[in-house]
């Protein structure tokens, strides 16, 4: 038969017998395909757990009522928090960009409201924390409200997203978040600061470890 | 005993077909990047995805973005179909529940 014969001397054309082996295959490559949009996922949450765990822990060692084992100059932790930030961002961007590239479709729309709804929820986040701040909203308060509201943000977020991907991983982080980010104010500022680096930098960190390895044994 | 579809009984296509079933129903997936999931050269694909087209099995559409020509490949409701009935009748003949 016409389609059967062999391409270029490769076998990739001869039909396979093993009904087995042919499922293998198929499965194999199936698996393939998703680990190939799993990869770029695992980088993601690699950075911005090292954003959150590195990042928070300087806040909370900036502060004066915080480490109680050493302190590092204000001026240093709060840059070095912006600067994790901005480059956890940019490679959010950049990564989640990637992740579908070449594919075109009724799931363009899905990724891009996603990925608008970072930047727009941020937004709206930050100005409501601004509004707070010009009427009065002390700095402490704005130290308790900034960063549970992005980790609420955040949460949020990852929520939509498991729903729309069916992605467990985003299903566990989204709750973490929203849990951490309830409840790390009651830790007070800069406990509060702690506990995001240790439980939000560590759901981020652990998942990622998760992820890597069973990726790792699909190879 | 069904007979598996020839179509698709080979190894090649088979990939191929499988990959493209992972798209959402409504997507399309380029060149480059099929490729790239499936680590064949591009002739290979080629040669596979216009027997795959012939069969009525894969849509092709061809585009371009800005000046450089875009091929963006699709599996057809027949060919989405026929991959459906492919595993199925794999997994009979393994005595797997569908």
């Amino acid at each position: 038969m016409d389609i059967n014969k062999a391409h270029s001397g490769t076998d990739l054309d001869e039909p396979m017998g093993d009904p087995r082996e042919m499922l293998a295959l198929l499965e194999e490559q199936q698996r393939r395909v998703a680990d190939a949009q799993i990869a770029p996922v695992v980088w993601l949450y690699f950075i911005w757990g090292v954003a959150w765990f590195v990042g928070f822990l300087a806040l909370w060692s900036g502060d004066e009522n915080g480490n109680p084992w050493f302190t590092i100059p204000a001026a240093v932790a709060t840059p070095l928090f912006i600067v994790l930030l901005v480059i956890s961002i940019v490679s959010s961007a950049v990564i989640g960009l990637r992740i579908n590239r070449g594919v075109r479709g009724v799931s363009s729309f899905s990724g891009a409201v996603y990925g608008l709804s970072w930047s727009v929820c941020g937004t709206a986040f930050g100005l409501l924390g601004t509004a707070l701040i010009s009427h009065g909203m002390s700095t402490d308060l704005a130290n308790l409200y900034f960063p549970s509201g992005f980790a609420l943000m955040c949460g949020t977020i990852y929520l939509g997203g498991a729903a729309l991907w069916k992605d467990k991983s985003q299903l566990l982080l989204g709750l973490v978040m929203l849990v951490v980010g309830a409840a790390a104010p009651f830790a007070g500022s800069p406990g509060n600061d702690l506990v995001f680096a240790l439980a939000g930098g560590g759901a981020f960190l652990v998942t990622a470890a998760v992820m890597a390895v069973r990726l790792r044994r699909n190879r | 005993m069904d007979e598996l579809d020839p179509v698709i009984h080979a190894s090649a296509r088979l990939k191929i077909t499988a990959t493209l079933a992972t798209l959402e129903v409504g997507d399309q997936i380029a060149f480059p990047r099929l490729q790239e999931l499936l680590g064949m050269t591009p002739g290979n694909l080629s040669t596979h995805l216009r027997k795959l087209e012939d069969a009525g099995y894969v849509d092709v559409v061809k585009s371009h973005q800005g000046r450089t020509p875009a091929t963006y490949l699709a599996l057809s409701r027949t060919g989405r179909r026929a991959f459906e009935d492919y595993r199925e009748a794999l997994r009979g003949l393994l005595g797997e529940s569908a």
